[in-house]
């Protein structure tokens, strides 16, 4: 987060309060839970590394809300890089693989129950980010929320495919669900949405 | 080439695919060209039959008929027979008036009826020589009787029949070419009066003197060979001129003028038939176009099939075209061979000629066919133009036609009770169908109201003083055709209804299954169904019973009788009950259909 | 059932309890060995006021459990109670009349009648319940207003976008304030934004207090419901309360590494 933070003084120099009120905006209802703490423990460590300098207003008592902070040159090329760079989280699917794999195996809980009670959590969670999405008007808050359903969605999907290979009871099966079942299931998924239900 | 192969495989493959309507196609344009030929044939078979007989019977040129007995009388038939234009005669012979009575027996009873006696030499002269078709010829107390006579009154050679109190043996059965066909054997009455419906039956002239001598009315007739038989018109004319004595009239009958009143007795059959075939081909019409409509999509979207491979609007017009034209043209050979095999029992009504007839001539087959190919081109004319007008891609793409808004109706429609508000938008879905039902219904009534008329004449029997032991032959033939015509009209109204509500049924199933998952019951939907044709079945009743009067009024004597108003409008109120009848058994199966299933194939 | 013209509140309804019950449901399809057990055995709760979403595999069963909840299939056994009535033995036309009044259907192919304007689909079921014109023209009015479509309605359906055209459809399920609206795959024929106007209306029927059964294999239409039932092979294989918060809730979407 301390990039996006830096990026965000690029424009011009902000005092805290500020910059945490344009951050929430840009995160609309996912940056709800984001505290006047976390921004100063940010911008502190900022200006520690020599990315950031803190201009005290004059005639005023010394109190973090009332600093103003300012990019220092190693700071907008810290920006520059951040711009240019293409990294990407990477989806942390294989924890949840192995915590199937290593529940199967020592015969510590069902796998089929697991990947259940993992599915409800995500519908839950998509419930909730698709009724901000609905309260939400157009913006750019709003294409961050629809990112975040699609990320869920696709967490469903393979979750799907995942029980799919568990409630199979094929053991074999089970070491090869991977990345692999994961694309393969969106392909399923997006064929079956075609289909028109026969009833 | 290429393309002929091509046109002749769509075409066999479509009227595979489409048997059911290939089969109503050829059967519609049969019953239609049948009666058309049937009816434009009949004068022509009348005149070929009397021709033959005349042939056969050596029949005279010219018949003179002289109402009286006595000297003047005989001396103007001498001086005919000695016309230069004459080369031959018969007679002078007596004709006695007289009553005819049979004996009866278990098959026909007895029955009475008026005679005209030829008094005949045993031996026949080289005119008019009734050609005895069974038993021989008379003899002193034998008597002959003409053929279609004979057959009215149920009598053959050995039974015995009462001439003005006498008994006579039949001894044969004989056709001539000289007198009108039975009932109007007299052609004149005694003294040059009217005559009454009679028979004609050959005594020797012996005989014939002796009936004579009880004072029965006798005239006295002459059969002549002309020199030129084709200017018998003119040799009467000149006659006529040159001999104006009141006291020795003498009617000339020229055998031109005896073979067109053989066709007096078809007199109503022919607009009955041919106004029928109008009427048939009408149906034909409707009933066809309905099922094209049925089929337009389909029809619209090969066209684009066909556009798509390179096929120019001329070849998919005709491709469209020929496999109507071809069915029809096939209907219309299968309608003129019937035509031909019944054309004689209905243009020789009585058993008085004899001979085959030839086949429909030249005109009537083209006539028929010109039908045949009307119907043909009327039914297909709007599907074929709407294939090659729509663009390619839009006619791949063809969904069901897009049916227009009809605000005034869907709003009137709103304050109607379910089934007549689900009726009417169906109606207003479809008006070109809605159309076409009312037309259907409106020939239906029409042909009850022809019907109708033609049994509320009132018609003399051809027995003793219009008794109706012996039936009047006209009317009986003139009710037959009617009856038949107007079934086969009824049968293909029916076909009509039926085909206009299953389409329909069809056509509006998915909406039919959305109006059901909103609470319309199947009864509510299957009345709706039946209204949609019934609606417009009503205007096309109502507009049918005053259509029917004029028809009738047009084509019939002005002496008719018309049925009463009432018989009409309950004409009206059956035909609309039967209608409804009939719609009710598709629209019930339609709309028994499970919704689910109904719905779920419109989404596929 | 409700005979006065005034518009009922649909969470008030006549009869308490669930609005939809099925008991020991079992639908067959098909003969001797092509026998298909398309739901088997099935125990199913709507109580009022409740949004439930049926999820599962085509085929699953899922489309025919909606029919068979609507009255337009009849089960092979087991029972199906609407609105306090039980309508497996029900006669069609009784049938007929319960779904009038109980029941509005929303399908995947939207199934408006081509030849009728918005606003006259959606008086259709009204004036099928025996309803004045005037009335129905009220209601129609009221109702595109609600799904945002008062200014088309005099348009014919060709003129409407998949979106409008489904809104119009709901528009006309909620024509006669039914205590049940049942829809199936009711996004299965729309793009993204339009799914969201319907999901938009969904979501102001859920908290209007519409009882609302959905039928979808699309997981974000699911998670408007408050409750999912996962369906396969005509079972039951889950039933899950969406209602309440996640374990983080929506900031902890966002991992915050200072």
């Amino acid at each position: 987060m301390q990039d996006a933070v830096l990026a965000m003084l690029a424009k011009e120099p902000s005092y805290g309060y500020h910059l945490r009120a344009r951050l929430r905006r840009a995160l609309g209802p996912l940056g709800e839970s984001m505290n006047q703490g976390q921004i100063y423990v940010t911008l502190a460590r900022l200006e520690k590394a020599g990315f950031v300098v803190c201009e005290r207003s004059d005639g005023l008592p010394d109190r973090a809300d009332r600093k103003v902070y300012a990019l220092t040159p190693a700071g907008q090329r810290r920006v520059a890089a951040w711009l240019a760079e293409v990294g990407w989280p990477k989806p942390d699917l294989a924890e949840f693989h192995l915590k199937l794999v290593a529940a199967a195996a020592a015969r510590l809980a069902d796998p089929v129950e697991l990947v259940a009670a993992q599915r409800r959590e995500l519908l839950r969670r998509l419930r909730e980010v698709q009724q901000a999405a609905l309260a939400e008007p157009e913006g750019s808050a709003a294409v961050l929320l629809e990112g975040v359903m699609l990320r869920l969605r696709a967490d469903l999907r393979w979750l799907a495919a995942c029980e799919r290979a568990w409630s199979s009871g094929d053991a074999g099966g089970a070491t090869t669900v991977g990345a692999t079942a994961g694309d393969e299931d969106g392909d399923e998924d997006g064929d079956e949405n075609d289909e028109v239900e026969g009833g | 080439m290429g393309s002929f192969v091509l046109v002749v495989r769509l075409v066999l493959a479509d009227v595979r695919r489409h048997r059911a309507q290939a089969a109503m196609l050829l059967l519609a344009v049969t019953v239609a060209t049948a009666t058309m030929a049937l009816g434009l044939s009949l004068r022509g078979v009348s005149e070929a039959l009397y021709e033959q007989t005349r042939a056969a019977t050596a029949g005279p040129d010219v018949v003179a008929l002289s109402g009286d007995t006595g000297p003047a009388v005989t001396s103007a038939l001498a001086s005919l027979a000695d016309d230069p234009e004459v080369i031959a005669h018969h007679g002078p012979y007596r004709i006695v008036y007289a009553d005819l009575t049979t004996h009866g027996s278990g098959r026909s009873p007895a029955v009475a009826s008026g005679v005209v006696v030829h008094g005949f030499a045993e031996t026949p002269g080289t005119v008019n020589r009734p050609l005895v078709t069974s038993g021989g010829w008379v003899r002193p107390g034998g008597a002959v009787v003409e053929r279609g006579f004979a057959e009215a009154l149920g009598i053959g050679v050995g039974d015995r029949v009462t001439i003005a109190g006498r008994s006579y043996l039949v001894v044969g059965i004989a056709v001539t070419a000289a007198t009108s066909i039975y009932p109007w054997a007299a052609q004149i009455g005694p003294y040059g009066g009217p005559s009454d419906s009679s028979g004609l039956v050959w005594l020797t002239r012996s005989d014939a003197r002796t009936l004579a001598g009880r004072d029965l009315p006798v005239t006295t007739a002459m059969d002549l060979k002309l020199r030129d038989p084709a200017a018998a018109e003119a040799f009467v004319e000149a006659f006529s001129d040159a001999h104006r004595d009141p006291a020795a009239r003498v009617n000339l009958h020229t055998w031109q003028f005896m073979a067109t009143q053989d066709t007096v007795i078809l007199r109503n059959s022919q607009p009955i038939l041919v106004v029928g075939s109008w009427l048939l081909g009408f149906l034909a019409v409707t009933g066809v176009a309905a099922l094209a409509a049925g089929r337009a999509v389909e029809q619209t979207r090969r066209a684009g099939l066909l556009k798509a491979v390179g096929a120019t609007p001329g070849l998919i017009a005709t491709v469209l075209v020929t496999e109507y034209l071809a069915l029809a043209l096939v209907g219309d050979a299968v309608g003129l061979a019937i035509a031909r095999l019944t054309v004689p029992g209905i243009a020789s009504p009585t058993a008085s000629r004899i001979g085959d007839a030839a086949g429909p001539g030249g005109a009537t087959v083209a006539a028929a066919t010109v039908l045949a190919v009307t119907v043909a081109v009327l039914s297909t004319l709007r599907p074929a133009l709407r294939a090659m007008r729509t663009a390619t891609v839009t006619a791949l793409a063809a969904a069901a036609h897009q049916p227009r808004h009809r605000p005034l109706l869907t709003a009137l429609s709103a304050l109607l009770p379910t089934p007549l508000l689900l009726g009417l938008r169906l109606t207003a879905r479809r008006p070109g169908r809605a159309v076409l039902q009312a037309c259907s219904t409106a020939t239906t009534v029409i042909a009850t109201v022809a019907l109708l008329t033609v049994y509320s004449q009132k018609e003399r029997g051809y027995g003793l003083n219009g008794s109706s032991v012996l039936p009047n032959l006209r009317g009986e033939l003139d009710r037959r055709l009617m009856l038949a015509v107007t079934i086969l009209l009824i049968a293909l109204a029916v076909v009509n209804t039926v085909t206009l509500t299953w389409t329909t049924a069809m056509e509006a199933r998915a909406n039919m299954a959305v109006a059901r998952t909103l609470g319309a019951t199947p009864g509510q939907i299957a009345a709706g169904l039946s209204a949609a044709q019934v609606l417009p079945a009503l205007l096309g009743a109502m507009a049918g019973v005053p259509l029917g009067i004029g028809v009738c009024g047009l084509f019939s004597a002005r002496n008719t009788i018309m049925p009463p108003v009432s018989w009409m409008l309950a004409a009206a109120l059956v035909t609309l009950l039967v209608t409804a009848a009939f719609t009710a058994l598709p629209a019930r199966l339609a709309a028994r259909r499970p919704v689910a299933r109904a719905l779920s194939a419109e989404a596929a | 059932m409700n005979g006065s013209d005034a518009v009922p509140n649909p969470v008030a309804g006549p009869v308490a309890g669930p609005v939809a019950e099925i008991r020991g449901l079992v639908k067959e399809h098909g003969q001797g060995q092509g026998r298909v057990r398309a739901v088997d055995d099935v125990d199913l709760e709507v109580p009022r006021g409740q949004t439930l979403a049926v999820m599962g595999p085509s085929g699953c069963g899922k489309s025919t459990l909606l029919h068979l909840l609507g009255g337009l299939e009849r089960p092979t056994r087991g029972e199906v109670w609407l609105a306090g009535r039980r309508v497996d033995t029900l006669s069609e036309r009784a049938l007929a009349r319960l779904r009038r009044r109980s029941v509005g259907f929303v399908f995947q192919a939207f199934h408006l009648m081509e030849e009728l304007t918005a606003a006259e689909n959606v008086e259709l079921p009204v004036l099928l319940a025996g309803r004045s014109p005037r009335e129905a023209r009220r209601r129609a009015s009221l109702l595109l207003e609600r799904v945002g479509l008062a200014a088309r309605a005099r348009h014919l359906p060709s003129r409407l976008s998949g979106g409008q055209r489904q809104r119009v459809a709901i528009a006309r399920a909620l024509a006669n304030e039914p205590p049940i609206v049942l829809a199936d795959e009711p996004t299965g024929n729309l793009d993204t934004a339009a799914t969201l106007d319907v999901l938009r209306i969904f979501e102001d029927l859920r908290t209007a207090g519409q009882t609302l059964v959905i039928v979808t294999h699309d997981e974000r239409v699911a998670a408007t419901a408050d409750r999912l039932v996962s369906m396969r092979d005509g079972m039951f294989v889950d039933d899950t309360r969406l209602t309440g918060s996640s374990s983080r809730g929506l900031g902890g979407l966002i991992e915050w590494e200072s």
